[in-house]
């Protein structure tokens, strides 16, 4: 592979070469898609950028507020390893752990696995029901782009060129929040053919309501979303009876917009949409 | 560019490629024991350990591995005799074809390492980046749990 490699020391460095080579050049943090996508002949940039020497997009950082800053660098075995996250958001850190495989994992960043938003990453959805927030750096400054607005079609995010993720910013959860993230996928270090994350928040005075629910999908539309339509059929009032399960899971089955591919079809993906939006719910009940 | 490299605990002067991959820079060096399989990170038959943690070489620049301590299965045995998880694969019939086996040892590796008590569930997370197409995966965690139980005797 005749491409070069910097390996700037500063995040100003790092920034001026971006901007430089403009778009023959691409930021590279732990390889681990990118370098697979190099081989297959689908990227072909000129200067690779290495982020590893960065200081300060590494670590993972908990506020007394309990809010969590997460450094673009952070591996998945970090995530999954973390005291922290494991107290503060379990579910991230079961997320991380079924991305891939060990070796995969050790290496790969959530930095680099947003920013590729490959079909079916498996950390987008628990960040999205986090309300997790981007913050990325280019050499006009800071820019923080929630989620919700970060993913745009596949393979494709509103990060513009000369622009990298920088952190991960996750705002505190209310009190007693339980998630749940599962993953369908024919192999277990596949990508997610379904990935459904759920996060809900028990009322405390009864045991059949919740004062919010928060749905997330990944690998069944161009983007991992937040399927509003369903989390809307939550009201002031609402008992989570198996009929509303159910009815959220159509709805959000209804708001998938998956592929066929060699995996499964379209319609299974819908089809597995409805059975794991509705496990996710109970499981997230049941905790 | 020119990079130094510290392979099983020595170190060399090697010149590459910006963006050469470490498994190609290690092949060159003569050590073949890391495979090249499929070349995208699936199978894991290039497994290596960088700072004692597996990595599949295939994807991992070379120049990213410098000041750090490489390990492959080539380290492994001391004087011709061979490594004890080396040995419990024989013991075990643990491989067939053989080509999946380095990467299979140096990850078992990289878990016994840090956790001398794993469960078999530990040991299959642990593996989940190696693809055996022979035998199989119930002689290759047999192996790994006996070393591990080795390793506490110890």
């Amino acid at each position: 592979m005749d491409c070069e490699l910097t390996e700037p020391h500063s995040m100003d460095e790092a920034l001026n070469v971006l901007s430089r080579y403009g778009r023959d050049a691409m930021p590279i943090a732990g390889g681990q898609s990118l370098l697979v996508m190099l081989r297959n002949g689908l990227i072909s940039p000129k200067v690779l950028v290495s982020l590893e020497n960065l200081a300060e997009i590494r670590g993972i950082e908990a506020t007394q507020e309990r809010k969590l800053c997460l450094g673009a660098m952070v591996t998945c075995s970090m995530l999954k390893a973390s005291r922290e996250i494991r107290e503060m958001a379990p579910f991230l850190a079961q997320a991380a752990g079924k991305v891939a495989s060990t070796p995969i994992r050790n290496l790969g960043t959530i930095g680099g696995n947003i920013s590729h938003n490959e079909l079916g990453a498996d950390l987008p959805p628990p960040l999205l029901v986090l309300d997790g927030e981007a913050e990325c750096r280019g050499l006009k400054g800071l820019r923080k782009i929630p989620l919700r607005e970060f993913f745009r079609d596949y393979f494709s995010t509103s990060l513009q060129e000369g622009e990298i993720v920088c952190r991960i910013q996750l705002p505190s959860l209310p009190a007693g929040a339980r998630g749940v993230y599962l993953k369908h996928s024919t192999r277990a270090e596949d990508l997610a053919m379904v990935g459904v994350a759920v996060l809900l928040v028990p009322d405390g005075s009864e045991g059949k309501r919740i004062s919010d629910l928060r749905i997330a999908l990944g690998g069944v539309a161009p983007v991992p979303f937040r399927a509003k339509k369903a989390e809307s059929l939550l009201g002031n009032k609402t008992v989570v009876s198996q009929e509303f399960i159910k009815e959220v899971a159509d709805t959000a089955a209804g708001e998938a917009d998956p592929i066929t591919d060699a995996d499964a079809s379209a319609d299974y993906r819908r089809k597995m949409v409805r059975v794991f939006v509705r496990r996710a719910i109970q499981q997230a009940m049941e905790k | 560019m020119r990079v130094e490299l510290q392979i099983n605990g020595e170190k060399s002067l090697v010149e590459i490629k910006p963006a050469a991959l470490l498994l190609d820079v290690l092949r060159e060096l003569g050590l073949q024991g890391a495979k090249r399989g499929c070349e995208t990170s699936h199978c894991g038959a290039c497994t290596v350990l960088v700072n004692g943690e597996a990595a599949h070489s295939c994807v991992v620049l070379a120049a990213r591995a410098t000041g750090k301590e490489i390990t492959t299965i080539e380290g492994l045995a001391q004087d011709g005799d061979l490594d004890d998880l080396q040995k419990l694969f024989l013991k075990f019939g643990a491989l067939q074809c053989g080509y999946c086996t380095p990467g299979m040892i140096m990850a078992a590796k990289a878990l016994v390492d840090r956790n001398k008590n794993p469960t078999l569930e530990e040991v299959r997370t642990a593996l989940d980046g190696n693809l055996c197409r022979c035998t199989g995966y119930t002689s290759i965690f047999k192996a790994v749990l006996a070393y591990a139980e080795l390793h506490r005797k110890e």
